[in-house]
């Protein structure tokens, strides 16, 4: 019986670490409140019933430590899948993340495997202040050895979460908080829930995807801002202009080849990010572009990201900074216009 | 079957909101599937079908419930 | 103990070759920084002896002597610290970075990391069924790193089989123990975590051998972690060119070799004579001299290879090479 189900980003993903701690007895996650609790944004609900204490393991307040020993069991057979809540906490155990996790394959020169996942809850818009609202991409994608995923979507969620796991490689798996679908944010974001089949199946890393296709305009938008683009898409049309939005879903690797060929067609290159703009996604992208063949581009590429200031607690000012649907809109008529 | 919530699921006088409908009407379920979310104040909960059949939904998502709301029928 | 000493001998000796007259910390056969075991061996062979290759070993930024224990070949050894592509990882590691995959062996550059893998790796081979323990060496500074407090919490709380081996030589660099440490001993510091803390200070390799063991069969019996603390001498400074003027002369005349304690007692106790000693010194000297023979005649690796290897399936960035 295959019937169409509806999940949210997070039941997607969580069907996907549940097969594979189902077949694979290596796979264990490990994090602070994941066993009764279920982790903080849902990421191990009802886990912890299902696999015991043992593989769903609670953890002390210590990220450095963790990591650290996620590491160890990696590079010793095990396939652990690090719960690590807020990505904004990454400051707090960035050495055993950078300089541990993710350089004992090359440093060793491939003796050595960490096959780990590293889950994050990234992004703001819902007044969590500075401290617990960032999407801290570009700190991760800058540094060698890991792979990066931020899926947009449940389709994606789940299909990448399966091959994280299946990876031999150290895999950084960002979560957008509001994509989630975990109930104290409100309604899910339609654009994130998807029909997902119940067997399992896995997504190349380095694929991007054209969620919509267009020909005045490339939008390349990761994570929560793919539903702003795709609603800038939307309202936009309406006015006669017809964009293409890009999801690369994976920042490492990234696919410059697909964002160049749909710069080649629109002539006009927007990129949206929640991170801070400067030294950024937004940056990575156009300097692709560019490098790669500057002649595709009619007009001078765009960034909308967050501006380089702390986030801010009031509703006002934090919805001021993100780049929203109205922004991207604003973007696209000012290349257009000119 | 009907399909209602049950009494127990949530303290009296609380408000309750369907937040979703995992699966669409008419769609086959089996018993112990989880067929929808349900929310009160901040926790959510999985909604379990009773029963195997068709699932027709009578109360659509964003709707407030309480206990005892007839909120779908599984045939 | 006298393979390792020899080896560092040769390295030391080595690294000098080729850097004057102004020093060039980047030219010669062995550039970079080294941080040299001299005067630490026996904390090395003493508790590594005990070991199995069931056991995990995590060592720190001056790992030679814990490697040359191990069993790693000495040749691949000095093959990697002088960047060769016959290395133990083909020269993409380096002195500080040693791998060593079927020894179970790694170490690293940043002051405590090898914490949390050790308990990782004990963790590991209990989920497994595996009696291996988790050993972490780390030097006395080492210990008031952030890790080395989350590691050993984690460690008591879920009791696994992790000892953490306290190499005291008194110096974090420049600075004295005293100085930078609230207790004047670390194996106190077990108490916080329900650990055991065992303590030996007379930098024999029998002494810590029998005190691994014990600290061996705590743990292994599911009892929770070990903190051993070794006191220890390091006879050459924090690295190669430090001429450690910050030691009290006091306390330099006052500094132990192990292999020459060692090798006294042994013959004052009738094991080996002098002639006997003498031989067996020759014979590993030219054991160790052979190897860096080798070594010094091994290709460089190709240069390309620096673009290969973050994961394991190769995906070079197309756009930025």
């Amino acid at each position: 019986m295959t019937s169409s189900r509806t999940l949210t980003m997070a039941r997607a993903g969580r069907e996907a670490v549940m097969w594979e701690m189902e077949q694979d007895p290596r796979v264990f996650m490990l994090g602070e409140d994941v066993y009764k609790f279920g982790g903080v944004f849902g990421t191990a609900d009802g886990l912890g019933e299902m696999f015991g204490a043992d593989r769903i393991l609670d953890t002390p307040i210590s990220e450095t430590g963790f990591i650290g020993l996620a590491t160890g069991a990696a590079i010793a057979g095990m396939r652990p899948i690090v719960e690590l809540a807020f990505i904004d906490f990454i400051g707090v155990c960035y050495n055993a993340i950078v300089n541990l996790a993710a350089k004992h394959h090359y440093l060793s020169n491939g003796q050595v495997k960490v096959p780990m996942v590293l889950m994050l809850g990234s992004g703001g818009g819902y007044n969590n202040g500075g401290q617990h609202s960032q999407a801290l991409h570009a700190c991760l994608a800058h540094m060698p050895g890991m792979k990066v995923v931020a899926p947009s979507n449940a389709y994606d969620a789940k299909g990448f979460m399966h091959a994280a796991i299946r990876s031999d490689d150290f895999v950084v798996y960002i979560g957008h908080k509001k994509l989630s679908g975990v109930g104290f944010f409100g309604k899910p974001i339609p654009g994130t829930m998807s029909e997902i089949p119940s067997e399992p199946y896995t997504l190349p890393f380095g694929e991007a995807k054209v969620v919509r296709e267009g020909i005045d305009a490339t939008i390349v938008a990761i994570s929560w801002t793919v539903h702003q683009a795709l609603d800038a898409a939307e309202k936009l049309a309406h006015e006669g202009i017809d964009v293409e939005v890009i999801d690369p879903r994976t920042l490492v690797p990234l696919d410059r080849e697909s964002i160049l060929k749909s710069v080649a067609k629109t002539g006009h290159l927007i990129v949206a990010d929640e991170d801070y703009q400067s030294y950024g996604f937004t940056a990575e992208v156009i300097a692709s572009v560019a490098e790669l063949d500057p002649t595709v581009l009619k007009s001078a590429p765009v960034r909308v990201a967050n501006p380089d200031v702390t986030i801010p607690y009031s509703r006002p000012m934090e919805q001021h900074i993100l780049p929203t649907s109205q922004r991207i809109q604003e973007a696209v008529r000012r290349v257009l216009s000119k | 079957m009907k399909v209602t919530i049950p009494n127990d699921q949530w303290d009296e006088g609380k408000e309750g909101v369907i937040v979703t409908w995992i699966y669409g009407d008419g769609a086959e379920v089996e018993v112990g599937d989880v067929i929808c979310e349900l929310m009160v104040e901040k926790i959510q909960s999985d909604f379990v079908a009773p029963a195997s059949g068709v699932l027709r939904i009578l109360v659509e998502a964003d709707s407030t419930v309480e206990p005892g709301d007839h909120v779908a029928d599984i045939e | 103990m006298l393979a390792s000493r020899h080896m560092d001998d040769r390295i030391m000796e080595l690294y000098y070759r080729d850097k004057t007259p102004v020093f060039d910390i980047a030219a010669g056969l062995i550039p970079g920084e080294i941080h040299s075991s001299h005067g630490q061996e026996a904390c090395a062979v003493g508790t590594v002896s005990a070991l199995t290759g069931d056991d995990w070993i995590t060592a720190t930024h001056r790992p030679h002597h814990t490697a040359v224990a191990r069993g790693l070949e000495i040749k691949q050894i000095l093959c990697e610290i002088m960047g060769k592509a016959n290395g133990l990882s083909g020269g993409k590691g380096g002195h500080m970075h040693l791998y060593s995959a079927k020894h179970n062996f790694s170490s690293s550059g940043i002051i405590a990391e090898g914490m949390g893998p050790a308990a990782g790796m004990a963790l590991a081979c209990r989920m497994q069924g595996n009696p291996g323990v988790g050993v972490c060496f780390l030097g006395e500074a080492a210990v008031n790193q952030g890790a080395f407090h989350e590691v050993m919490n984690m460690a008591g709380v879920y009791k696994l089989p992790f000892v953490c081996v306290v190499e005291d030589n008194n110096w974090g660099v420049s600075v004295a123990k005293s100085a930078s440490t609230a207790v004047a001993r670390n194996s106190d510091r077990a108490a916080a975590y329900n650990a055991l803390g065992l303590y030996v200070d007379t930098n024999d390799p029998e002494d810590i051998h029998a005190a691994m063991s014990k600290a061996l069969r705590h743990t292994r019996s599911g009892s929770g972690p070990v903190i051993l603390e070794l006191k220890t001498y390091r006879l050459q400074g924090h690295m190669l060119g430090d001429p450690q003027h910050y030691v009290p002369d006091e306390e330099k005349a006052a500094f132990r070799d192990c292999t020459l304690d060692y090798r006294a007692k042994l013959e004052a106790e009738g094991v080996l004579t002098a002639s006997e000693a003498d031989e067996l010194q020759a014979r590993v000297k030219a054991e160790v001299d052979e190897a860096v023979e080798f070594a010094i005649a091994s290709p460089l690796p190709d240069a390309e290879n620096a673009l290969s290897g973050n994961f394991v399936d190769e995906i070079t960035g197309r756009a930025n090479i």
